[in-house]
């Protein structure tokens, strides 16, 4: 292949890709072309078929219909080999590397699938191993020692590892890798995100880029070209300078943002709070931390993830332990505190690990969201399935749940619609005093996680206090009455937003 | 605009990668803690226990019964590598009991004994690895390919070798060898240790290297750390899992070999008891049952400080009634003691 033919074929072209599942037309004929040294960012909600894309590209799925062509010629990939050996490689959105092998193994995976990489007859050759990933590690400006174990390393270093494996993949055929970024931000703080932003710059160098993510921001910062999915069809095509946010978010949408402000509450000066927390200590994660929640305000709290937040959170609602200090709700002492204390006195807790302690996955829907607050779903310890259906149907409408299928299974449904349904376990108790919520829009695409704010929203109007862990700085000060920032398990700053205007670096000065 | 949004961002990047990298020594030494310690403490407790038993009866400590305690601790550990194995995917092989009978009564059998019948030399070796490995090989594929969960598949093929022994071994008398070369091998002394022992030790730091070194002990860390991942990556995890048990299989037949040389005879009950100081002595030496975390020399030092546990409450003269209850007691303590690091999360045990 010519130099000149070589600069102008496209690395990958996609031709009428269609795929379904049963009745669903989950891609319904997609076509796009993707250049070399191109960022291109993919948004869509949960369900418009960006998943089922991914997983054509990385030979996960095969197509029902269309062609996928890399470098301008035809390939088949039929499974997460071929694809690796085409040159595609991905950074998943949660997280897939082994935490018990090393980061030289990590790396060498995608490499190992395709051809003897540092193994001689299934026996392991470190040294030629190490030297490898060490070599990839470079490109990509990172010093990792190959030999650490993974499970050691911290999050942003294993997303390093993750880059680092994903373009690892065989460039015998194809020079240039293409790396396809999913959800890569989602789980990361802030100043992680900043480096991975640097990465993604460093990548369009040698090689192209899918990045996708749900935050608009993000996507507009980084990427060359933008698409958009909407029902399983590619439904817009933009180049990033003539976008706005609010212009991507209706395209992906298909509405106007519905967003309301949060109508500020003001402190009262005489109204005993929902919640006071005065000196809670736990050894090693959390000191003196003292703090007030009155019913119907919101208070954010901060802070990169050694600072004690999610303890603290955890602490509050009984989850975990603490060695000091007290808990005060509406006026009464919380006294050998425990989970089912905490949900008798009409706290709630939306945990940020949504799969392992949100829900119950065998469950239904419905099953799920009357678990905690029956009402009149049960009478004593009988189950009324008949009005539990009701219930259920009636959040499902209130919150936009898709599929509207109450008794399906909750694992099915998307992150977003999951968390919906947490959600609504916790707001159909009647006398829900206090929510804490442990990032409950991680993972979620602006839709959904316009609903669950705005469900947080009516859930102080209604006279719940809030106490947030926001995955944003921007998060805490567009939802939150007060913020609070901790660093090193105490509280190094409180602003009450009636009066104070930080802005997000006045708080990450105070979060490092 | 655009450009403000660089510049903040490339300060953050200043900012927190200090932080990051301060969290990240943090992290560091408390992993190289915790990956060191652990056998550590087992060894200490190992010491702790000896100089307890030499107080109670000054036999304990003497080289006879130094050289009994690894003879006891052979066939565990034999055992003990299958199910390090076994237990590194993340499965349990249930089944070590009847495949031992299965193994020893064919081996029996097979050799000049009591009953009569040929001496089949060195087919009566073979025949009975071939017949473990076939059991091991069976759960394997039931495992795998009809998705039974191996404690369920494990446990069926427990009955099935038992069921095996017992057919084999019918009504006659009870089997003896008659060669006394092959009855005493096992226990003679070589290099100031029995020969049982270096079988055992031969084939520790023989599978310690298959972990370390191929990709078949890569695969199967891989495989025990998350399945998922293994399975997008293109891993032979199917191959993987059904080897493993045939190993395990293997390891199981050549340990009931064993027992009924040391035995001199068999009966189909030559396995019995097993079970009970294998599994617990391998998650006791650090290899999680969730799969993914340990090795063969942890297993090691399990046997080792559960054989020294039995052995010594014998020669203190703890009564035969008690030692069961005893040693099961115990067993419950060292177990939660390991996992007691690991308990301050909200965690499901199921």
């Amino acid at each position: 292949m010519t130099k000149a033919k070589e600069a102008t074929t496209p690395v990958l072209r996609l031709t009428d890709v269609q795929k379904s599942f049963g009745s669903v037309h989950a891609l319904k004929g997609v076509s796009l072309e993707i250049n070399r040294g191109e960022v291109i960012g993919l948004i869509g909600e949960n369900g418009a078929g960006k998943s089922t894309l991914l997983k054509i590209l990385t030979g996960i799925y095969q197509p029902d219909k269309g062609t996928i062509a890399v470098n301008g010629s035809t390939v088949k990939f039929r499974n997460p080999r071929d694809s690796a050996a085409a040159g595609i490689g991905v950074v998943h959105q949660e997280q897939s590397l082994f935490t018990n092998l090393t980061v030289a193994e990590n790396i060498a995976m995608n490499g190992a699938a395709s051809k003897g990489y540092g193994t001689t007859f299934g026996f392991y050759r470190w040294g030629k191993l190490n030297k490898a990933a060490a070599q990839t590690l470079e490109i990509i400006g990172s010093k990792l020692n190959p030999k650490t174990r993974v499970g050691d390393l911290s999050f942003v270093d294993r997303q390093m590892v993750e880059i680092a494996r994903a373009i690892s993949v065989d460039t015998s055929k194809n020079a240039t890798p293409l790396v396809i970024l999913d959800e890569p931000t989602s789980l990361l703080e802030r100043g992680e995100t900043a480096i991975l932003e640097r990465e993604i710059r460093k990548l369009k160098d040698f090689g192209s880029v899918i990045f996708v993510s749900h935050r608009l921001d993000e996507i507009i910062r980084n990427c060359d070209r933008i698409l958009v999915m909407r029902n399983g069809e590619l439904v817009a095509d933009r180049v990033t300078t003539t976008v706005t946010e609010d212009e991507l978010f209706k395209l992906m949408v298909g509405h106007e943002s519905h967003a309301t402000a949060h109508e500020r509450r003001a402190r009262p000066a005489n109204e005993t709070p929902a919640i006071e927390v005065t000196g809670l200590t736990r050894k090693g994660k959390f000191n003196n931390v003292s703090l007030s929640v009155h019913s119907g305000r919101v208070t954010a709290i901060v802070g990169t993830s050694g600072s004690g937040r999610e303890e603290f959170s955890r602490a509050l609602f009984g989850a975990e332990k603490f060695d000091g200090g007290s808990i005060v709700l509406n006026g009464r002492e919380a006294r050998g505190w425990r989970i089912p204390k905490a949900v008798k006195r009409g706290m709630g807790f939306v945990p940020a690990e949504r799969k392992v302690e949100g829900m119950v996955g065998g469950f239904t829907a419905a099953e799920n969201i009357v678990l905690t607050h029956p009402g009149d779903a049960a009478f004593g310890p009988i189950l009324k399935p008949w009005k539990r259906n009701k219930i259920a149907q009636q959040w499902f409408t209130t919150l936009d749940v898709r599929p509207n299928d109450i008794g399906q299974n909750l694992e099915r449904f998307s992150g977003g619609n999951q968390q919906k349904v947490v959600l609504a376990k916790w707001l159909s108790d009647p006398e829900l005093r206090v929510l804490v919520l442990d990032h409950p829009l991680r993972g979620l695409d602006p839709g959904a996680a316009e609903t669950v704010n705005e469900q947080i929203k009516a859930a102080c109007k209604k006279g719940a206090a809030v106490i947030l862990l926001a995955d944003t700085l921007e998060e805490a000060l567009e939802m939150g009455d007060d913020v609070v920032v901790m660093r090193d398990g105490v509280i190094s700053a409180t602003y009450d937003l009636s009066v104070d205007n930080p802005s997000t670096l006045d708080l990450l000065e105070r979060m490092v | 605009m655009a450009t403000t949004k660089t510049s903040e961002s490339t300060a953050n990047v200043k900012v927190d990668t200090a932080a990051i990298r301060a969290r990240e020594q943090v992290t560091a030494r408390r992993v190289m803690f915790a990956g060191s310690g652990e056998p550590l403490a087992l060894i200490g407790a190992m010491v702790v226990l000896i100089i307890i038993f030499s107080i109670l009866n000054p036999r304990f400590a003497t080289i006879e019964n130094l050289q009994n305690v690894l003879n006891q601790a052979s066939l565990p550990l034999i055992i003990g590598l299958g199910a390090t194995l076994v237990i590194l995917i993340g499965s349990i092989d249930l089944s070590v009991e009847g495949v031992m009978g299965a193994a020893g009564v064919a081996f029996v059998l097979l050799s000049a004994n009591s009953r009569g019948g040929q001496d089949m030399g060195i087919w009566a070796w073979i025949l009975p690895l071939a017949l473990a490995a076939a059991l091991g090989a069976t759960s394997g594929l039931i495992y795998t390919m009809l998705r039974v969960p191996s404690f369920i598949v494990t446990l069926g093929m427990w009955f099935v070798g038992f069921g095996i022994a017992t057919i084999l071994y019918g009504t006659d008398a009870y089997p003896e060898l008659t060669d006394d070369t092959v009855t005493l091998w096992a226990a003679k002394i070589n290099f100031g240790l029995p020969n049982v022992f270096w079988v055992a030790a031969i084939f520790t730091v023989i599978v310690a290297l298959v972990i370390r070194y191929t990709r078949f002990g890569r695969v199967a860390l891989a495989v025990g750390n998350n399945e998922e991942i293994a399975r997008s990556n293109g891993m032979p995890i199917i191959k993987n899992k059904i080897f493993i048990f045939i190993v395990a299989g293997l390891f199981s037949g050549l340990a009931g070999i064993l027992a009924t040389m040391q035995m001199g005879g068999t009966s189909n009950h030559i396995g019995d008891g097993y079970l009970f100081i294998t599994i617990p002595a391998v998650v006791i030496g650090g290899t999680s049952l969730g799969g993914g975390k340990g090795g063969v020399f942890r297993t090691a030092i399990g046997v080792l400080l559960l054989t020294i546990l039995n052995n010594g409450l014998v020669l203190a003269g703890v009564s035969p009634s008690y030692q069961s209850a005893v040693s099961g007691a115990i067993l419950v303590v060292a177990i939660v003691a390991a996992a007691w690091p690991q308990r301050g999360r909200l965690r499901i045990a199921k």
